[in-house]
Formats: structure tokens, sequence, C-alpha cells
């Protein structure tokens, strides 16, 4: 087994990329998916072993540079004789080509890449760009090289990983090019009006059962791929039932608290817990809920992704206190819902009556709960994620 | 009424003015700026980006045939100096003209590079730079200058559905996008597919300007010259 060296990647295939095997990054357009190939050929290579980049994206030096951003030294790894390019790009871009193969024209590109397979056994070779390959030859064509070169990587024990964005193709080729690897793994956007995060999921591994949970994850320069724990804010008036929804949809949670003078515990700073709900991960942040802390609420809530809004449904004098808190909070402009708390006592109004009151939008859910029960609990947080992620 | 952005070009909203449309570029549309080379497509495209400016409305720039320096001297020969949009972070510039592993360290972090020939990171650029522009005004314009540059270096297909992404990703963030195209730079089949991608279509032939295709309007042309100020019709 190899390691891909990105992390949580390797936990959901069992472990790593068992040798000789082919992984295919498959990205919706404008999700970065050219790191995830750079990241597992840089950490390979410091494990000691050998690799090449085929490019027809751009020229070897432009990608030196792009490595250099994120830390990562190829150029010491060209010198050792540790990677080589297959240099697809500078013939076409009338620039002088570099590297120990050169592509002059397309009919080349199948011969040389499996040149190039067989001077790293045991190593990893990243094809970027499939996609920019697929317009340039026919369909069936793509499909009988990607099975030749995977075949031929068999033999070599040699990992290959193809880096694909999914423009506007017809579904079958899509789907013929998934069928061809061992691997797929799926990079897409989260988008709420904008992108707010981009994610990865392993769609499927031959050699095991992957685990499907969607990471959001993000790219830093220096740093290469990083995942990213999206924040969800828990907020409401004094008393609605926040810190107890906090517990109740956390693993483990945290409380900064105190006794208060009627011996009555409240939240005096926040409340932090971890959600891990069906494959997704998050930050949970609950607020107090007294106006002396406001101040406080704007730091809270900064970078949230999602909000609950916790209100007690026998208390609608603080209904207005609980819109003034989503304004603090600036959770207008985020997904949100309405957690309707403490329906079994007696005056609760129902979710249609909170509503009207709160002159709320039918686009903002309100989940009838018992928190303390534990009643309408995951009923929120599926709610929520669904709003957040999509089905 | 069909809600629209001023164009930045003068006359050109009053050309454009209807009983159903308030004149200049309908809003959250697509524009398609062609013609022959040396007609004004690419002054037309810097008038549009420069007008929203001034209003507030912050602009995404795709510019593969001009580097921004030369960009910021255009604009700066033609009066419309843009140095402070790019301080105040309201002008996002994605350039694939440079040669950027001998150049300098970016500077901006809203002035960033890429490649010619990779659509790949052109687009995951374009999606940082619309949630880059957007965070404070979701009312942004956005210019691919020019196509015909992405066309000569890569296969029509796979450009023609970079840019089919490119207009959707724009129109769903809720902004209004200009492609500048040279006539005949490549296959006529290229134009015939453009043309059906993008909601209006504006000709220039060097001395006629005309929307050949726009919501609410008819067919319309007017002369128009190339001044000190930029195009007038």
């Amino acid at each position: 087994m190899k390691k891909t060296h990105i992390p949580k990647l390797d936990d959901f295939l069992g472990g790593g990329i068992p040798g000789g095997s082919s992984i295919l990054f498959c990205a919706v357009p404008g999700v970065e998916c050219e790191a995830f190939g750079y990241q597992i050929l840089n950490g390979n290579i410091e494990d000691g072993d050998k690799g090449f980049i085929f490019t027809n994206v751009t020229e070897p030096q432009n990608i030196i540079y792009e490595f250099n951003k994120y830390g990562w030294n190829l150029e010491k790894y060209l010198e050792e004789e540790k990677v080589f390019f297959v240099d697809g790009s500078s013939n076409f871009m009338g620039v002088p080509p570099m590297g120990k193969y050169t592509i002059d024209e397309l009919s080349q590109i199948e011969g040389i890449v499996l040149k190039a397979i067989d001077d790293i056994p045991n190593g990893v070779g990243v094809i970027n760009n499939l996609s920019t390959l697929l317009d340039y030859l026919d369909d069936d064509k793509i499909i009988e090289i990607i099975s030749k070169w995977n075949k031929r990587a068999k033999e070599k024990n040699t990992i290959l990983v193809y880096i694909f964005t999914k423009w506007d193709y017809d579904p079958k080729i899509i789907e013929n090019i998934k069928n061809s690897v061992d691997s797929v793994i799926s990079l897409t956007s989260i988008e709420e009006r904008v992108i707010i995060g981009q994610g990865f999921m392993v769609t499927s591994a031959s050699w095991t059962t992957p685990s499907k949970n969607l990471v959001l994850f993000f790219v830093l320069q220096p740093g290469g791929v990083k995942i990213y724990i999206p924040k969800i804010l828990v907020t409401g008036p004094y008393n609605a039932g926040k810190t107890s929804f906090v517990k109740s949809i956390s693993k483990k949670s945290v409380s900064v608290e105190r006794m208060a003078m009627e011996k009555f515990p409240t939240t005096i700073a926040m409340d932090i817990g971890h959600v891990d709900h069906k494959g997704f991960v998050a930050d949970v942040f609950g607020t107090p809920g007294q106006e002396r802390f406001d101040l406080m609420l704007d730091v809270l809530a900064k970078e949230a992704v999602g909000a609950f809004i916790l209100v007690d449904s026998t208390e609608p004098q603080t209904f207005a206190r609980a819109k003034e808190m989503i304004n603090k909070t600036q959770s207008e402009a985020i997904p949100k819902i309405i957690v309707a708390n403490k329906q079994d006592l007696p005056g609760a109004l129902s979710p249609e009556q909170i509503r009207e009151i709160m002159k709320l939008d039918k686009s903002i859910p309100i989940i009838p709960t018992i928190v303390n029960e534990n009643t309408g609990v995951e009923e929120a947080l599926d709610t929520l994620l669904n709003l957040l992620y999509g089905d | 009424m069909i809600p629209c952005i001023e164009s930045g070009i003068p006359g050109f909203d009053d050309l454009t003015k209807s009983e159903s449309a308030m004149g200049g570029i309908p809003e959250n549309s697509s524009t398609l700026v062609y013609g022959p080379a040396k007609t004004g497509k690419t002054i037309f495209s810097n008038q549009f980006a420069y007008q929203g400016l001034l209003n507030d409305e912050p602009c995404l720039y795709i510019m593969t045939d001009q580097g921004i320096k030369q960009f910021e001297d255009m604009m700066f020969d033609f009066q419309r100096p843009i140095n402070k949009f790019i301080e105040d972070k309201t002008l996002y510039t994605i350039n694939t003209t440079s040669n950027i592993s001998e150049g300098k360290p970016q500077k901006n972090e809203n002035i960033v590079s890429s490649y010619i020939n990779n659509p790949t990171d052109i687009m995951v650029k374009v999606s940082y730079g619309v949630k880059y522009v957007n965070k404070n005004n979701p009312r942004f314009r956005s210019v691919l200058d020019s196509s015909t540059t992405l066309l000569a270096y890569n296969e029509n297909m796979l450009i023609l559905r970079v840019l089919k992404a490119y207009l959707m990703r724009i129109n769903e963030a809720g902004g209004t996008s200009i492609i500048t195209y040279t006539e005949d730079s490549a296959d006529k089949k290229v134009e015939t597919i453009l043309k059906t991608m993008v909601n209006n279509i504006v000709r220039l032939d060097g001395k006629e300007l005309t929307v050949e295709a726009m919501k609410g309007i008819g067919k319309r042309s007017s002369p128009y010259q190339i001044t000190d100020e930029g195009l007038v019709i």
C-alpha cells in the first residue's frame, strides 16, 4: 500500500493505494484538483519512490514553480533523477521543451507514456490532464489508451494518478472513463449562491469498500490539500436550550458556564461541540443569549457556514430577541433553521404560529423539538446539513 | 421592464432603450462582443468593466492577450485609471499571458496568473474570483477578453465546454458577463455555437455597432468611432 499523503483519504481508501492501481480525480469545473495529483507524487518521492508528471496543461518550468508555491522542491527531485517530465506542452506552445520525454505530436502520447511507466517500477505517474486530452482524441481511443497505460502500470506495480475536469461531456464517456480505473475520487463544490467550500469523496475503489464521507478541503500555498472543518453556529435568546442542544448533537462538547445566583447554570462564554453525523463533520459553536455578551457574537459567528436559531416555543416575547440575534450574528446570509424547543410544555406555539409571529420566510425551516428528550434533534441536524450540502 | 446596467459606452444605453428595456446591458445576462480584428472589442469591454467599478459593481476580468501592465496602461490612456480599484480590491484579474515562473512573486491577491492551455486552472481561479468579487456586492461584472486566444491554443470543443462552464458560473452568482471573439479566427461552427451560448450579441465592424440580439429589443445599429475617451456611439 502506498500513502496518498492527502489527509483523511488514506483512511477512506482502507489505508492507501495498492501498487499498480489507477486513481482518477474527477472534478467539477472550478474545483481544485491538480494539487491532489502533485501532493501524492511529492509524498511518495519523499518516501523514496520514483515518479513522472505528464503535462499537457503548461510547460514543466511552470509546474516546478507551482510546486515551489506549495513548498515542495521538485527541482531537487529532478536533479536527483527521482522525477522526470513527459512534456506534452512546450512544443505546442512554441517554447523549448524540457524533460526526459517530449511529445511532438498527439499520436506519440500513448507510446511515450508507456515508456515513462516502464522507467519507474513501483513509482507514481501523474497524468495532468485527461480532459485536455479527451477533446483531441475520439472517445473510444481515449478508453483504449487508458486501458493500455493501466495494464502496463499494473505489470510494473506503478500507480497512475489521472487529473480530470468534468466539463460538459456526454455522461456516457465520463462513465466509461470512471469504469476504466480502479478508484474514483469525486471533487465537488458546495454552493449557496457562491461556492462556500470544496469537498472530496471516494466514489469507488476496487480494493476496498470505501467510506463515502464528504470531506471539505482547501488548498494552501504553501501546504497543499488541507481538511476544512466547517463551523456551525447555535444561537438564540437566553434560556432557549442552546447548551443542551449543542450537547445533544455533539459527540463531545465543552461548555464554559457557571452557576448563576439562582444555582442555575448559564453559558458565560460559549459551548463548543463537534458533530460527526452521516459522514459530515463540523465544529459547533453555541453563543450565550444575554445581551451583555453581544460583543462576542460577531467573533463567534465569523466564518460560520450555517446556523441553528433556538427559540423557547412558550416564550413569544423572546422572538424579537431571536431575530435580533440572527442579525447580530449575520446569519441572514447563511443557511439556517429555527429549532422550536420546549414543545412539550403547556402553551408551546406551533411552528406555523412561530413563523407568523417572527415573520419568517417560508424558505427557513422550523423544526419542533424537545431538546431534553432528544426529540426532533436529529431531524434538525439533518435539515440543516441538507440545506448546506444538498442531498 | 427588463432591468439593465449602464454599459459605459456613450450612446449605447440610448440605442438599446425600448418600451420593455431600460437601455444598457440586461442585468445578469451574457453578451458576445465580436467582429473583425482592431474594431474596438477590448475597448468596449474595458469601458463596460470601468463603468461597473465606478458604480461600485466589482469586476472579474480574465485577460488572455494582454498582461496586467498593458491593461493598466490602456485603461490609463483612455482616462480610466484602475489602480484605485486594484487597491480597494473591487477588481480581480486573471491573466494567462505572463510567464509567471520568471516573474516576480504576486504582490496583490486580486491579480492572479494562470496558463493559457490549462482551462482547469483558469476555471479554479474564476471560482475564487467570483467568490472574491461578489463577497461585498452580488451585482458584479465579468469580462473575458478574449476567447480567440483560448481557442487558438486549445482544441475548440474543449474551449466551448470551458466557456459554457464559465458563463454558467457567472450567471449563477448573479453577475453580468461579456466575452469577446475575433470574427473568423476559428471555424465558422465555433462562432455559431458561441452565439447560441449567450443572451446578447453585439457586432463591431469598425464603422457600425450592431446589436444583433438582446432581450426586449429588435436588431439595432448605429455608427461609432473610437476617440481619446474610448468608443462612442
